[in-house]
C-alpha cells in the first residue's frame, strides 16, 4: 500500500504520521501491535481503530521493550513508541538484547530525538541515540524527513519483520521531499550541485531542513539526504556519495561522536568529511527548538560556514 | 494471600510423568550440574541446585504442549537449566562436557542458540518481562499456555521485575506466573543482609497477584501449583518457593560458598555418589 499525501491538508508531524500509517497497516496485518509507555496521547488513532491490539503499558519503558520481545517471539509484530531518551538510553540494554541479540521483529519509534524537546530540558533531549543504536548490529536505523518518508519507513518495517529504530521529532511538520511515496532511495539527491562543489549530507528532520535552507542560500552546493543510518545502509550510501563528490558536510542533530559524520569519514577515507552537529554542550536554558539548537551551534550559519571552509583552497 | 497448594488438585501423574520419574530426572540433572562444576569453567552450583526442582516442574508443564514457555530469568543458573533440558529430552547432547566450551552454545548464561531456550537471560530482571510478553502473546491469540518466569530472590532487587509486575497486574495477565527460587543467597552474601525482601508474598499480593508459598524442593507441590489452566484467570500468579542453596549435594547444601564452584573430577564423583 502506498500513501497518498494530499495537498489539501498540512503535512503531519513524524510521530503523527507514524501513528496514522501504523493504524492503516494494522487493518491489513493482524500481527501488528501498538505499544506505548504513557506518551502516546489520549486520542491515539490506533487505539480507536484497534483497541484490542493497543497497549498503554504505563510508564515502564524497559518492560515494554522486553515484553515486545516476548510478543515478537510469540508471532506478533509489535511497534512500540516512547520518547527517544527513554527508549534509546533508559532501555538501551533491552534494545541491545531484543533488537540486537534476539534480532526480534520489534520496531521502536522514538520521538523527541535531538533537542526537539527544547524547553523541556536535558532529560527530554536525546543527542546520543544514533551512537547507541548504530553500535548494535542488525538494527535498521531510520531518521525520516517529512510525512511521506515516515510512512514509507513504517511500511518497510512492518513488511520486514526485522528490528527497526525510527527517530523523529516532536510536533514540527516538514514538507516531504519529492519521490518518496514508496520505495525510498538509498540516497535522495535533492541537488546535484556544481562541478567540484561541496555536498551537504542531511540526516533527520532538522538536519535536512538546514541543508535545504543552505542550498537555497548557496545554490552551488550539492545536497544528498539519507534516511537509513545503520552501518549497512551507510556503507552502500557512501559508495554512491564518493562516486559523485569528494568533500562533504554532514548535517545531523546529534553529538559529534557516534553520529553519521564519523561513520562516513571512515567509510570514505579518500574524501574530506566534516560535521555540523550538536557538539558537546548540555543545553540548560529554555527556548524553542531552533533556539536550543542555536545555543549548541547547530544552525544555518554553521552549515554555510562549514561549506565555505571546504571551498577554501 | 492465597496458598493455592491447599486447594489445587494433585498433578495428573500418569505412569510416564509420575512424581517418581520427575524425582529421578531431578537427581540425574543434579549429577550433570556437578559435572559442570567439574568443568574447566566451574559453574554457579548453589543456585543451579536450588532452582532445579522448579525447573523440572516448569518443564514438565511446558512439555504438555499447551504453549507454556518457561524463562529462566536467573540466567546464572544456566548449568541447572541445561541439565534440566537434557533430562527432559530437549537437548540433543549431554551439555556437561561442552559447558563453557568454544564451539558450543552452553555459555555461563543461556541464550537462544541453546535448543529449548528462546530468550537471553543473565542480566537480571529481563526474563520476567520476556515471560510476560509471551503470556500476552498467548492471550492475544486466544491460546492456552503460561508464561513462566523463574527468578532468584536476590534478582528481585532489580527494578525491572517490579516494573513488569505492575504492568502484568494492570494488563490482567492471569496466564503469567512468576516463580521465585528463594534460596536466600546472592553473589556477595545473604539477601537478608544485602537488601532484604520481607513479606515477599504479601508484596506480590499488594501488586494484585495471586500468591502461593511452597517448598521449592517438593516436586508434587510445584507441579500442582503450576498445573492450573489459567486461561480465564485475571490475576497473575506469584509462587514463592523456598529452596536451599546447593540442594541435593550434601557437601555444599545450605552453604553460601556454593554460589560459584570449581571442583576436580574425583570430588565430582564423590559428590555425585552422595546425591539421593
Amino acid at each position: 500500500m502506498t500513501a497518498t499525501i494530499t495537498e489539501a491538508r498540512p503535512a503531519l508531524a513524524g510521530r503523527d504520521a507514524y501513528r496514522d500509517e501504523l493504524t492503516r497497516i494494522a487493518g491489513e496485518d493482524p500481527r501488528v501491535l501498538c505499544l506505548e509507555a504513557d506518551l502516546g496521547g489520549k486520542n491515539h488513532p490506533f487505539q480507536r481503530a484497534h483497541p484490542d491490539r493497543f497497549f498503554n503499558l504505563g510508564i515502564a519503558e524497559g518492560a515494554m521493550v522486553d515484553m515486545a520481545a516476548g510478543l515478537a517471539v510469540g508471532g506478533y509484530r509489535p511497534f512500540l513508541s516512547t520518547f527517544a531518551p527513554f527508549a534509546a538510553l533508559r532501555a538501551a540494554e533491552s534494545l541491545k538484547l531484543t533488537l540486537g541479540y534476539l534480532n526480534a521483529g520489534v520496531t521502536v519509534v522514538a520521538p523527541y530525538a535531538g533537542v526537539s524537546g527544547a524547553w523541556f530540558g536535558t532529560t527530554h533531549h536525546c543527542l546520543e541515540d544514533l551512537a547507541v543504536l548504530r553500535s548494535v548490529p542488525g538494527v535498521t536505523i531510520a531518521a525520516p524527513y517529512g510525512e511521506a518518508e515516515m510512512r514509507a519507513v513504517v511500511r518497510a518495517a512492518a513488511r520486514s519483520g526485522k528490528p527497526y529504530y525510527i527517530r523523529t521529532g516532536r510536533n514540527a511538520a516538514y514538507t516531504s521531499l519529492p519521490g518518496q511515496d514508496d520505495e525510498l532511495p538509498l540516497v535522495a539527491w535533492d541537488s546535484a550541485g556544481g562541478e567540484g562543489e561541496p555536498c551537504l549530507v542531511s540526516v533527520g528532520e532538522e538536519g535536512t531542513r538546514l541543508a535545504l535552507e543552505a542550498r537555497e542560500r548557496d545554490p552551488g552546493l550539492a545536497h544528498a539526504h539519507l534516511v537509513y543510518l545503520d552501518h549497512d545502509h551507510l556503507a552502500r550510501a557512501a559508495a554512491e556519495l564518493a562516486g559523485r563528490h569528494s568533500r562533504f558536510v554532514v548535517v545531523e542533530e546529534h553529538r559529534r561522536e557516534g553520529g553519521v559524520a564519523e561513520a562516513l569519514a571512515l567509510l570514505m577515507p579518500r574524501c574530506e568529511v566534516v560535521g555540523v552537529n550538536a557538539g558537546h554542550d548540555w543545553p540548560a536554558e529554555g527556548g524553542d527548538h531552533h533556539e536550543v539548537m542555536a545555543r549548541l551551534g547547530f544552525d544555518l550559519p554553521a552549515v554555510l560556514s562549514a561549506a565555505s571552509r571546504l571551498r577554501a583552497p | 494471600m492465597t496458598v493455592l497448594t491447599d486447594v489445587l488438585e494433585p498433578v495428573d501423574s500418569g505412569p510416564a510423568t509420575g512424581q517418581d520419574l520427575l524425582a529421578e530426572r531431578a537427581r540425574e540433572a543434579r549429577r550433570l550440574v556437578v559435572d559442570m562444576a567439574a568443568s574447566p569453567r566451574g559453574c554457579h552450583l548453589g543456585g543451579s541446585l536450588s532452582v532445579l526442582d522448579i525447573l523440572i516442574a516448569s518443564l514438565h508443564r511446558a512439555s504438555s504442549g499447551d504453549g507454556t514457555e518457561m524463562v529462566l530469568s536467573k540466567g546464572h543458573a544456566a548449568a541447572g537449566l541445561y541439565a534440566a533440558l537434557y533430562v527432559n529430552g530437549v537437548l540433543p547432547e549431554n551439555p556437561a562436557p561442552l559447558y563453557g566450551m568454544a564451539g558450543h552454545p552452553y555459555t555461563g548464561h543461556p541464550g537462544p542458540k541453546v535448543p529449548g531456550v528462546r530468550f537471553p537471560t543473565g542480566s537480571l530482571g529481563h526474563g520476567v518481562p520476556y515471560a510476560a510478553g509471551w503470556a500476552l502473546s498467548r492471550r492475544l491469540g486466544g491460546k492456552p499456555g503460561l508464561g513462566i518466569a523463574v527468578t532468584g530472590d536476590g534478582e528481585l532487587q532489580e527494578g525491572l521485575v517490579w516494573e513488569t509486575c505492575q504492568v502484568a497486574a494492570a494488563q490482567r495477565l492471569g496466564n503469567f506466573v512468576l516463580v521465585v527460587d528463594r534460596n536466600g543467597g546472592q553473589n556477595d552474601g545473604m539477601v537478608a543482609d544485602v537488601s532484604p525482601l520481607p513479606e515477599l508474598a504479601a508484596r506480590f499480593a499488594a501488586f494484585g497477584f495471586e500468591t502461593a508459598e511452597v517448598d521449592g524442593h517438593d516436586l508434587a507441590a510445584l507441579t500442582a501449583v503450576l498445573s492450573g489452566d489459567r486461561t480465564e484467570a485475571t490475576r497473575p500468579l506469584a509462587v514463592v518457593a523456598d529452596t536451599v542453596k546447593g540442594k541435593g549435594v550434601p557437601a555444599v547444601e545450605g552453604k553460601a560458598a556454593s554460589h560459584y564452584v570449581t571442583i576436580d573430577a574425583a570430588r565430582a564423583a564423590k559428590w555425585k555418589r552422595a546425591i539421593r
